[in-house]
């Protein structure tokens, strides 16, 4: 016997990276985000047009509207949970999972490099969505009087970003544990999220969703007017920057919990039994 | 235990008094065997828990009584499974990689740095007869093709046992013969061999052994042959060909060990029960007959019929 000794755990986890991000190439996804690029920027330059037609508000306000409501609580979640479940669950549900877990490296390792890939993938899918729209709105220039301000698409970036973390971790959690992780997943963010969102500032439980966190972190970032912040936190006659707390602090609680989770589930599991029970 | 079955357990596949639940089923009850540096055929029909006792080799599976090492290992430990190449009976594949890279991919996680994974699985799908498609994408591959991916992504890292289940599904005749060339040649490199399969006159032509399971337990083990001697209240039966039917038939029945003779067109078949004598008295027979006897046939010594006959 020749072989040399097994990857490590870093290397596992960056391998397992590697072929992740690899097999998500081939789902096409780069002709969708080609696609989505330009459904975003046209959406964007439309809603703006109107806006300018219609209303009194400038780019701001219609921006950050527009960069919650769809790419921050639509777009980032749904595209991040499902290339995490096609990335985990797809090879539980094809049983190519065997190949894997015959190999003597760790199998956290191995979801783990299944959440770094699609955080890296939905992230960076995420942030740019928020940047096209502001291109897209940026193009209304009735609405920037004194010039598109670019710190706004920083800001919905950098929290598309961390979304992306976050929905990559509940993915993994749901991948691991359930039959039906896309049911679980829709669950979680239409169900739960929407009702914790009602909840009082001080209730613990908003701390274990990511909407709630995010949300935070983004009137934290854009330092918004009382109007744009009863239209961005509905729940919240009025805005108080002492709310903000702690949000990175949050998500990181979420990521690390759901990603604990998740690995024991998976690392424990008998998944050609459970076919059979 | 003796000194020398110390040492073959201890380089052995082994598995002790195994038993497994799925749920409130009994998929396997107290199955003890061992695969040394051999080809061992495991036999039974569907669903009598073949695949489960792979898997329990493989790690995939926890027993829920028992213990099942690879080597020195506790099957499931890191070590265990570096030490075992597996060919799962699935059918999907990671569809969009090529054969190499998915096979290179196996490797790197056994520590074969990027270049070496990539020269290793080159070669070993190479001598697997897939080289001049190895770089195809694997969704463009025939059923045969997929099935040598499979043994290459088995066999890449020179594992000390494989698992092969089902190993000739959806192969055509002639690469039925390649494999189970292949198969036969791992002893010889120091490779123990469980395999899997339906087609058991196939089977039959490579294994060693057999571990013949039904309905969860362990019903018999080890050659053919052997075992087909400890079923004496089961008739042999003969073809015997050789001119004057009739009258060979009529000298034949008067015999005491043969229970049975039926006359076809250009041959007998003979049922015998208890072969004390039978086969010198047959030789004498054939010598002394008018015209001689061209040939007889055992017809049920083979894998098949001792199939048949242990579990109906």
């Amino acid at each position: 016997m020749n072989a040399p000794r097994p990857l490590g755990f870093v290397a596992t986890v960056v391998e397992s990276a590697r072929q992740t991000a690899l097999r998500l190439r081939h789902h096409r996804i780069w002709t969708l985000v080609v696609i989505g690029a330009a459904a975003l920027y046209g959406i964007a330059w439309l809603v703006g047009y109107q806006v300018g037609q219609r209303t009194e508000d400038d780019g701001v306000i219609a921006y950050c509207n527009l960069a919650w409501w769809l790419q921050a609580t639509v777009v980032t979640p749904w595209l991040t949970l499902y290339l995490g479940v096609q990335a985990l669950h797809g090879g539980l549900e094809d049983r190519t999972f065997q190949y894997l877990f015959l190999r003597p490296v760790s199998r956290t390792a191995l979801l783990l490099g299944n959440w770094l890939a699609v955080s890296l993938v939905g992230a960076s899918v995420g942030a740019l969505g928020a940047v096209i729209l502001f291109a897209g709105m940026a193009d209304n220039r009735e609405l920037w009087p004194d010039g598109a301000d670019w710190r706004y698409a920083g800001a919905f970036a950098g929290a598309c970003a961390i979304a992306a973390t976050a929905y990559a971790a509940a993915a993994m959690a749901f991948s691991a544990w359930f039959r039906r992780p896309l049911v679980w997943a829709a669950f979680f963010v239409v169900g739960l999220q929407q009702v914790v969102a009602n909840l009082p500032i001080s209730a613990g439980l908003r701390s274990a969703t990511i909407t709630d966190p995010l949300r935070r972190f983004v009137l934290d970032a854009i330092e918004p007017t009382q109007r744009l912040a009863r239209n961005l936190w509905p729940a919240e006659a009025t805005f108080d920057p002492e709310q903000v707390g702690a949000p990175l602090l949050d998500l990181t609680w979420f990521v690390l919990v759901a990603l604990a989770i998740a690995s024991w589930v998976y690392a424990r599991t008998e998944y050609d039994a459970r076919a059979r029970d | 235990m003796n000194a020398h079955s110390a040492m073959v357990s201890a380089t052995a596949l082994r598995f002790e008094r195994v038993t497994k639940w799925y749920g409130s089923i009994v998929a396997l009850l107290d199955v003890s065997f061992e695969v040394g540096c051999e080809v061992v055929g495991l036999v039974g029909k569907n669903g009598v828990g073949k695949s489960t006792l792979m898997k329990l080799a493989a790690g995939l599976l926890q027993p829920s009584q028992g213990t099942v090492h690879v080597g020195p290992h506790p099957a499931g430990t890191a070590a265990a499974r570096a030490d075992l190449g597996f060919c799962p009976d699935v059918e999907r594949l990671y569809e969009q990689l090529s054969g190499v890279a998915f096979v290179a991919w196996m490797l790197r996680y056994h520590g074969f740095s990027r270049r070496d994974a990539r020269a290793r699985a080159a070669a070993t799908l190479e001598q697997l007869g897939l080289g001049e498609h190895m770089n195809r994408s694997i969704r463009e591959y025939s059923k045969g093709m997929r099935q040598r991916v499979r043994l290459a992504q088995a066999l890449a890292h020179e594992p000390r046992f494989v698992l092969l289940d089902e190993p000739m599904t959806g192969l055509d005749p002639v690469a039925r013969a390649e494999l189970s060339q292949t198969i036969r040649s791992l002893p010889a490199q120091g490779v123990g061999v469980l395999v899997s399969s339906h087609v058991l006159h196939e089977l039959e032509a490579v294994v060693d052994r057999v571990v013949l399971v039904h309905q969860g337990r362990l019903l018999a083990q080890g050659r053919v042959g052997e075992l087909r001697a400890q079923l004496p209240s089961q008739p042999h039966r003969l073809r015997i060909v050789g001119p004057r039917l009739r009258e060979l038939a009529a000298v034949l029945v008067a015999w005491p060990q043969v229970a049975q003779v039926r006359v076809h067109d250009d041959s007998l078949e003979v049922s015998v029960v208890g072969e004390s004598g039978f086969y010198e008295a047959l030789t004498r027979l054939g010598a002394a007959w008018d015209g001689g006897v061209h040939e007889v046939v055992p017809l049920d010594d083979d894998l098949a019929s001792l199939f048949g006959y242990l579990v109906g």
